[in-house]
């Protein structure tokens, strides 16, 4: 059982020392800060991000967007 | 195993997969890439077809055999060669850099969101059809669909990121180099699809 559970481990591990750590030199405890968001459950940080862009957009364009989403809805 | 066990073994994985894109993206896109299976691409290959499909009826709006056929494979011809060239691509960049490419799964999974936004978008056009107006609705709406359309585009960055993160084993800078280099042929790849009527918004 022991042995099992440290094969799983030995094997875990590999896993994820296979890569090197992504460093971004003086930017890397913002990207961890990012990132950490981002490996488990992303949708609040995607919604919110999109939520702050298309209200951005919003105020830049006002009901302009109307337009750009008609030419999306055509799109497909 | 025989073809129906692989398929089934397949179809398990490409659940739990789906399942793990959404809630456990990095960590599902490690387990694809080490142990994906390649009979994984049959219900990828499946759903995309139910989406062309679908896409056939709503720009055809006839039934008529010949038409629905050939805009089905066109569609479906279109998304493959969009597939084939972003694989064979990053394939060549993995030579260059001397490295062993494993993205051909992984880069299918980045289809989800795709053929989730078309296939939504499909379905609002029928439902909503555009043009959309500025009244308050309209702007409303307008406001919703780019917010749901911005989000996926995120969820699709993330996974065509962690595609070349696992795949190719890159760094970031390295990442943003077969990307610049991605770009320029999915953008002329993107104006044929355009210019032949295809795909207005590029299936990628």
């Amino acid at each position: 059982m022991t042995n099992t559970t440290y094969q799983k481990f030995v094997k875990r591990w590999e896993e994820v020392t296979e890569l090197p750590p992504q460093t971004l030199g003086p930017l890397t405890p913002y990207y961890k800060m990012l990132v950490r968001h981002l490996k488990v459950m992303p949708w609040p940080i995607f919604v919110l991000i999109s939520l702050i862009l298309v209200l951005a957009l919003y105020v830049l364009i006002g009901s302009a967007i109307t337009f750009i989403v008609s030419l999306l809805q055509r799109g497909f | 195993m025989d073809i129906i066990g692989s398929l089934l073994v397949g179809g398990v994985s490409f659940g739990r997969n789906m399942v793990g894109i959404i809630t456990r993206p990095y960590e599902t896109y490690r387990r694809i890439v080490d142990r994906g299976n390649v009979w994984e691409l049959v219900p990828i290959g499946l759903i995309l077809a139910f989406y062309f499909a679908l896409a056939s009826l709503v720009k055809t709006a006839a039934f008529r055999p010949f038409l629905l056929t050939k805009q089905f494979i066109l569609l479906s011809g279109g998304a493959a060669s969009g597939f084939l060239l972003t694989v064979v691509i990053l394939w060549a960049a993995a030579r260059l850099i001397g490295k062993k490419a494993k993205v051909a799964l992984a880069w299918a999974y980045t289809l989800v969101p795709t053929v989730f936004w078309f296939l939504t978008t499909s379905i609002l056009s029928i439902i909503l059809p555009p043009p959309r107006t500025q009244s308050a609705a309209g702007v409303s709406f307008s406001i919703l669909f780019l917010i749901f359309s911005v989000t996926l585009l995120w969820w699709k960055v993330t996974l065509a990121y962690l595609t070349l993160r696992f795949g190719l084993k890159l760094d970031l800078g390295r990442i943003f180099a077969v990307f610049a280099v991605c770009v320029p042929v999915w953008g002329l790849w993107s104006y044929f699809m355009y210019k032949w009527g295809i795909f207005k918004v590029p299936f990628l």
